[in-house]
């Protein structure tokens, strides 16, 4: 099947109802606009596929993926599934936005959207590793926010212009070395903290790894996401090979990111043996005293019941509705409507008067808007108490 | 376009041209495709819903108001050129009196988000269409809008005490208030309700709550025949009015396998609940039940939440279980909607079904036996113009079955464009044209350059 059968078997099925619109997180950020709401995105591509004079990249990129509207659609319509075709329909017509473009090709290039691997590997100084067919792959994910959040003040600051830079960069791409030194400080001490404490789980459970270091490439992330799909298999070909020449058996992961695309979506780009794990599977389970408002990532809750898996550990205050998004997957393109969300949520989550505990570096980021807000990690470091050991999967 | 210029300096990026951006507007939940709108404008106050409707009125540029966008009928799209206001930045709550039973809302609040907020003082706002889900406030009152609860408190009429208006010429009117009662000549609150957006636009509206009852019992039956079915509920009505009374046939019990499993022989079943307090809920269910038995081949009763949700669920999500026995990719469900007295309810039933088979028609049959409601969902190749005469012949059939029995063409759903002429057929059978000649006297007091909602209801 082609890309824009896909769609048309995915939107096809849809009968308007609405239902989608009254769940998905980007229509209210997006101002009730409608094309940035999930019925309007199916709207869009049934009308695209008619006519392709349309430009539908707006409604296309501004979803999240969170999915949302898959669990309440009485057709079985996935308005998340319907943008990300539409995404690729439109990175192979060469019309994705000039940012999504650079973001590609200084990931091709460098193995890291801002050319920044080294910087990235710098909060496991003085760690030792071992057992390299174990890996511990950060994926740079914890890292890269500390830059991301900078490289949205830069681009607030070029405005109007920011196409032009986008362009300056893909024209120029050393130029990227401009960001090496452009990141978030204090978020780069929380995130390699958490890091740390990762490791230090993982170490308190007998487990041996080993690292990558500088070496170690960004999964991918961006490239699948924003539509780029020949770039990103080559990109998988190489992670893997990468892997394999490392002598590489199992991967630890420890973004449900990376986790997902290692997992899930490597394997059908490319030959990808390897065993994929999440760091929480390897650490036993918990039982956490104190009460929490965990903000469970839409990325976990698509494969498994995050909240029941956090609620074996964590006395926690249960969400109404598990799939609600941090805004994040917004951030770099649509900056206005990721903080509306990602407001919002730290909104309702506020409201509980319980501390926050997330589980993906990119929520932990967004969400982040004062001091109540942890990594999951420096909660199940802080508490000793093992109770048993059981996998989620 | 010189509204256009006008309105934008006063709604700023809330005025949208862009034709990516329009598309979305041209449709809802019917299987209707409206015009491409001109502008779509995204009102976030009264007062920028009176500036639209001046400037739209010294123009003359039609107007659609849209909430959810989930009428079946084609209610909310535009049949002409012109522009599409949807009330959705509208959504705020901004007050609820338990004392005075009323909780005033802003036209953009979905029912179902209106439904969670009561829920934390034990109350709820009885309307509770299948679309509740995407459905607004402003939107159900002009569809006039009823839901499974319609047997224990009728419609969106019963519920709605007052509204705040703006007019075709931007003119702001009140239509009632928060009190339960008021004689004050004409009822303009009640005008309103069911207009489908062609006399004004509701900017507010004071809506009638009431405590939720303590206890709910969920009761199935199986029959035999329809007309079994019918004489259970007479008799239960005659003693106990149910909080909710739900007829499905075995198309719809088909399509939800896993939440209701039947017994062979069976027809048709009911759904019913009993309501009360903890000490009269479990007397309710027995006495409705003893009746029952005299006709059902069997009955099932439970008090489990859980149970008892899975089963309201798969009610109220017929819709979608029912578009899943879709047999073709892009065959679309079109809803029958028509009303008969209660009594009337079996022999109507009867003749539909007569007239599904010689039609050639696959549909499902169900709906609200307490309130005489009967819904069809028929599948519908809306490619293939054999298949829609078909479905139009099916649905002009039921339409004429419902008029004969002394019911109506339109139950809840409205006419918007989609059952204009089965408006005309029944003021003619009725012989009632006078009627339809009144109704289009109100719309040309109210609207007289006729720019909401034009072509809608009539032309
Ligand atoms: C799956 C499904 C199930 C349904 N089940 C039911 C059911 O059980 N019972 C039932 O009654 N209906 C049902 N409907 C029909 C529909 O959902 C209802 O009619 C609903 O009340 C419409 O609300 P809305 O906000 O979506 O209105 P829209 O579709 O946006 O508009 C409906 C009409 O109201 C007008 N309007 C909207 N807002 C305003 C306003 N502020 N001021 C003036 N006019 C306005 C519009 O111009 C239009 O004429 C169902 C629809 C679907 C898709
Ligand atoms: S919920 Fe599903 S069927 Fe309804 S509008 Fe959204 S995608 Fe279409
Ligand atoms: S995936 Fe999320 S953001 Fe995208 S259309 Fe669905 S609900 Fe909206």
């Amino acid at each position: 099947m082609t890309k824009l059968q896909d769609l048309i078997a995915e939107a096809g099925k849809c009968v308007n109802c609405g239902f989608c619109e009254s769940v998905c997180p980007t229509l209210p950020a997006a101002g009730f606009l409608s094309t940035k709401g999930a019925r309007g995105r199916v709207d869009i591509a049934k009308f695209f596929y008619k006519d392709d004079s349309i430009d539908p990249s707006a409604s296309f990129y501004s979803c999240v993926d969170c999915y949302a509207c898959l669990t309440v659609c009485p057709a079985g319509v996935n308005a998340g599934k319907v943008s990300e075709i539409g995404r690729m329909i439109l990175a192979k017509q060469g019309k994705a936005p000039e940012i999504a473009k650079m973001i590609v090709e200084l990931t091709m290039r460098y193995k890291n959207p801002l050319g920044v691997r080294e910087k990235c590997a710098q909060w496991a100084r003085g760690i030792e590793f071992d057992a390299p067919e174990t890996l511990l792959y950060t994926g740079n994910m914890y890292q890269l926010m500390a830059y991301l959040r900078k490289f949205g003040k830069l681009r607030k600051f070029f405005g109007q212009y920011e196409v032009q830079l986008a362009s300056f960069i893909r024209k120029h791409p050393s130029s990227v070395s401009i960001f090496r030194d452009l990141y978030d400080k204090a978020m780069m001490d929380k995130m390699n903290g958490y890091l740390i404490n990762i490791v230090k789980l993982l170490k308190q459970n007998g487990i041996k790894f080993g690292y990558l270091g500088s070496e170690e490439p960004y999964p991918g992330t961006f490239i699948y996401d924003l539509g780029f799909e020949d770039e990103f298999r080559d990109y998988a070909r190489y992670v893997s090979e990468l892997f394999r020449s490392k002598g590489v058996k199992r991967i630890i992961t420890v973004d449900p990111h990376t986790y997902e695309l290692l997992k899930y979506i490597y394997p059908r780009y490319t030959e990808f043996n390897f065993e994929v794990v999440y760091y929480m599977d390897l650490i036993g389970t918990h039982k956490i005293s104190g009460k929490y408002a965990v903000h469970t990532p839409c990325h976990f809750s698509r494969y498994f019941d995050f909240s029941e898996y956090v609620g074996r550990m964590f006395d926690v205050n249960v969400e109404e509705n598990p799939t609600r998004c941090c805004g994040g997957p917004d951030e770099l393109l649509f900056p206005e409507i990721s903080e509306n969300i990602s407001e919002k949520r730290f909104n309702e989550l506020s409201k509980t008067g319980l501390p926050i505990v997330t589980a993906c570096p990119i929520c932990y980021a967004n969400l982040a808007k004062d001091d109540s807000v942890t990594d999951i990690s420096s909660i199940l470091l802080a508490d000793g108490e093992r109770v048993s050991s059981a996998s989620v999967h | 376009m010189e509204f256009i210029d006008e309105i934008r300096p006063i709604l700023g990026k809330y005025v949208i041209t862009k034709k990516e951006d329009l598309i979305p507007y041209m449709n809802d939940a019917s299987y209707f495709t409206g015009e491409m709108p001109q502008a779509v404008l995204l009102p976030g106050s009264t007062q920028d819903v009176q500036n639209i409707m001046r400037i739209a009125y010294k123009y003359d540029v039609p107007v659609v108001v849209k909430g959810g966008g989930s009428s079946l009928t084609g209610s909310s799209i535009l049949k002409t050129e012109g522009v599409v206001m949807s009330m959705l930045r509208m959504n705020h709550i901004l007050d609820l009196n338990l004392n005075d039973k009323c909780v005033t809302a802003e036209p953009g609040v979905r029912l179902d988000d209106l439904e969670r907020f009561l829920e934390k003082y034990d109350h709820f706002y009885p309307p509770d269409p299948a679309s509740s889900r995407a459905a607004t406030v402003g939107g159900s009152i002009s569809t006039n809008a009823g839901g499974l609860r319609g047997v224990a408190y009728g419609v969106t009429k019963d519920w709605v005490l007052g509204l705040e208006v703006v007019l075709a010429d931007g003119t702001l009117v009140k239509f009632g208030n928060k009190t339960l009662k008021r004689s004050l000549g004409y009822d303009m609150t009640a005008l309103m309700i069911g207009s489908e957006g062609t006399l004004g636009v509701i900017t507010k509206a004071y809506l009638k709550i009431w405590p939720k009852p303590e206890r709910i019992a969920r009761i199935l039956a199986f029959f035999r025949t329809i007309d079994d079915a019918g004489r259970a509920i007479a008799e239960i009505k005659e003693h106990i009015i149910p909080e909710m009374a739900e007829f499905m046939d075995k198309i719809s019990l088909d399509s939800v396998p896993d939440a209701i499993k039947y017994p062979q022989g069976t027809n048709y079943a009911l759904l019913l609940d009993a309501s009360g307090s903890k000490e009269t809920v479990q007397r309710r269910k027995e006495d409705i039940e003893t009746i029952l038995k005299k006709y059902a081949i069997e009955t099932r009763s439970t008090m489990d939440e859980t149970e008892m949700n899975r089963i309201y669920q798969a009610r109220k999500g017929l819709y979608a279980s029912i578009l899943k026995l879709r047999e073709k990719e892009g065959e679309y469900i079109v809803i029958g909607d028509i009303v008969v007295p209660v009594s009337e309810l079996p022999s109507a039933l009867k003749e539909i079904e007569i007239a599904r088979d010689q039609d050639g028609i696959r549909a499902a049959l169900f709906g609200h036996i307490g309130d005489g409601n009967i819904h069809a969902n028929i599948f519908a190749d809306l490619s293939d113009s054999q298949s829609m005469e078909r479905v139009n012949k099916f649905m002009m059939d039921m339409a004429m079955i419902s008029v004969r029995h002394g019911g109506s063409v339109s139950a809840e759903h409205g006419i918007g464009i989609e059952k204009k002429k089965l408006l005309v057929e029944e003021m003619r059978f009725n012989d009632n044209m006078r009627t339809l000649e009144l109704m289009k006297s109100v719309k040309k007091i109210f609207d007289p350059k006729n720019i909401l909602n034009r072509g809608n209801i009539f032309d």
